[in-house]
């Protein structure tokens, strides 16, 4: 399994929609630990991608249609 | 008789041949609960009215000839995520809500009313089941929990189930586990602790933190007192949509001469610390007793990312409305008032695509188990650590926890028994994980176990 590379500014975008929802209630170090924190999540994701699946790998658990009557 | 650290098996035995009073043991376990449960941070609320209610009325049935089976009498404590009515505080371990009531009984409480146990109180745990990233113990409003083994982490986030079982304060206890929340404490207390199979146990009335991760079940003294509460409380519940509609039963009794297939994940206990893995290690040869040992390969996956980025997308999603507004804030834990906003950062596909890896996961778990009774490892890769250190969690992506990350993702059951002791005097413990639905399988295994072994006969002070 090989990891892609991670692309340097996606972590920085990613970072930038939390400081500008929450920001305002934040230390800045407070502030440096979600930097830290998104860049972990970005890690991890890019090592999820890293995974191949085909158009047939479905998710779990299935959707299930309801009917209150049954 | 003294009924302080007797399996609910013996206490049943005594309780329907009347040489036990349930009112007489529910106000011994009353007692313990208020004058010890403060020294561990286990409990949250003691029960003490409808604890002698329930007792009172099954003094009555048994006396009647109405005994109703194993857990007729028995006390035990619910993790306080559990809903109970009649004005009891369900808290969530979480100060902003320390008031919080609910009208209803969670099916699990439900079902063991039915049974006729007894519910003496509601037990600690980590705030939010530990689902805003909580680094060391001290994360729940009623303080750490504590290990009645030494002054270190109970384990959590069913803290005060583990507690509140190894100190002698109730029989058995209800946890809940999305990753690691029954097996950690049950490992750092000493005690037995069964996850079930995903589905097996109805949540109605439990705290949500992951739909499509969470699980309740017992943790007690024994692995055959862990199957007599699983048999009380699983079953398809109309309540609860992810409840299977399979029947379950207990198939309790001798495993002499049974011979088990367990299997070892290759380098499952290489990053363990030394004491757990010096533990696994001299377990093996006792396994080998009890039947064949091989090692296992796995196809390589990124199985702990796949469970983490489930975890924290549906943990952000479940409390978003107390992230949102800044709520958290008024959490006990410093890093729980702030870290679930790095989870915004979380993009829809990187979650569904941890759902699609979850099939493969699924998939891949169950070709190593079909020809397996189990596999084997540490149940926890880390002793119980220091109340005022940072403790390694895979959860937290400081330690790998290949066993976890797979049971939990695939939902697949598993049971924490005691396995040694470190230097220190604090307990180790080794893990079965069966395929799906085979409790009985790692229940039997894990009998096998304590019939060889006394690590669980031992007991903190004792």
């Amino acid at each position: 399994m090989s990891e892609p590379a991670q692309d340097p500014g996606e972590a920085d975008l990613r970072f930038a929609l939390v400081r500008q929802r929450y920001g305002a209630r934040l230390t800045a170090e407070q502030l440096e630990i979600l930097r830290r924190a998104v860049a972990s999540l970005v890690e991890q994701t890019t090592t999820l991608r890293a995974v191949p699946l085909a158009n047939a790998d479905e998710p779990l658990p299935r959707f299930v249609p309801f009917r209150a009557d049954e | 008789m003294n009924p302080v650290f007797l399996p609910v098996r013996e206490l049943a035995e005594a309780v329907r041949t009347r040489q036990v009073s349930p009112v007489g043991l529910a106000e011994t376990f009353l007692d313990r609960l208020e004058q010890l449960g403060p020294r561990y941070n286990a409990v949250v609320t003691v029960t003490r009215e409808r604890a002698l209610t329930q007792a009172r009325r099954a003094e009555a049935e048994i006396a009647a000839g109405g005994w109703r089976g194993p857990l007729h009498g028995i006390p035990y404590g619910a993790k306080d995520l559990l809903a109970t009515s009649g004005g009891i505080p369900t808290t969530w371990g979480a100060a902003p809500f320390r008031t919080q009531t609910f009208e209803h009984d969670a099916t699990v409480v439900r079902r063991l009313e039915q049974a006729g146990a007894v519910l003496v109180a509601k037990l600690a745990m980590v705030e939010l089941a530990g689902g805003m990233g909580y680094r060391q113990p001290n994360a729940s409003f009623t303080g750490p929990g504590i290990s009645p083994w030494g002054d270190t982490w109970s384990g959590g986030s069913s803290s005060g189930s583990g507690s509140a079982v190894a100190a002698g304060l109730v029989p058995f206890a209800i946890g809940s586990e999305t990753w690691g929340s029954i097996l950690s404490p049950a490992a750092n207390c000493g005690v037995t602790g069964l996850r079930p199979t995903y589905g097996r146990v109805s949540r109605h009335g439990a705290m949500a933190l992951c739909w499509t991760l969470d699980k309740l079940g017992p943790l007690a003294l024994t692995a055959d007192d862990c199957g007599l509460v699983l048999d009380a409380i699983a079953g398809p519940d109309p309540r609860d949509p992810t409840a299977a509609t399979r029947p379950y039963r207990y198939e309790g009794g001798e495993v002499n001469g049974r011979r088990f297939r367990f299997g070892v994940i290759r380098d499952v206990a290489a990053t363990a610390e030394a004491p757990v893995r010096e533990a696994f290690v001299r377990s093996l040869d006792v396994l080998r007793k009890l039947g064949t040992v091989e090692e296992v390969t796995l196809a390589e996956l990124p199985y702990d990312a796949i469970t983490r980025t489930i975890l924290i997308a549906e943990a952000a999603s479940a409390f978003e409305d107390m992230i949102e507004s800044g709520a958290i804030a008024g959490l006990t834990a410093p890093e729980d008032r702030f870290t679930a906003y790095a989870r915004d950062a979380i993009l829809a596909k990187d979650y569904i695509r941890a759902l699609r890896l979850r099939t493969l996961v699924v998939r891949e778990a169950d070709r190593v188990l079909s020809s397996l009774d189990a596999l084997v490892a540490p149940a926890r890769p880390a002793i119980a650590s220091p109340l005022d250190q940072e403790f390694r969690s895979a959860a937290r992506g400081n330690v790998p926890d290949v066993m976890g990350a797979i049971g939990n993702a695939a939902g697949l059951p598993a049971i924490a028994v005691p396995n040694g002791f470190t230097e220190a005097g604090l307990p180790t413990s080794l893990q079965f994980m069966g395929r799906a639905w085979e409790e009985n399988t790692i229940l039997a295994a894990a009998r096998a176990w304590q019939a060889v072994t006394d690590w669980h006969r031992r007991h903190p002070g004792g």
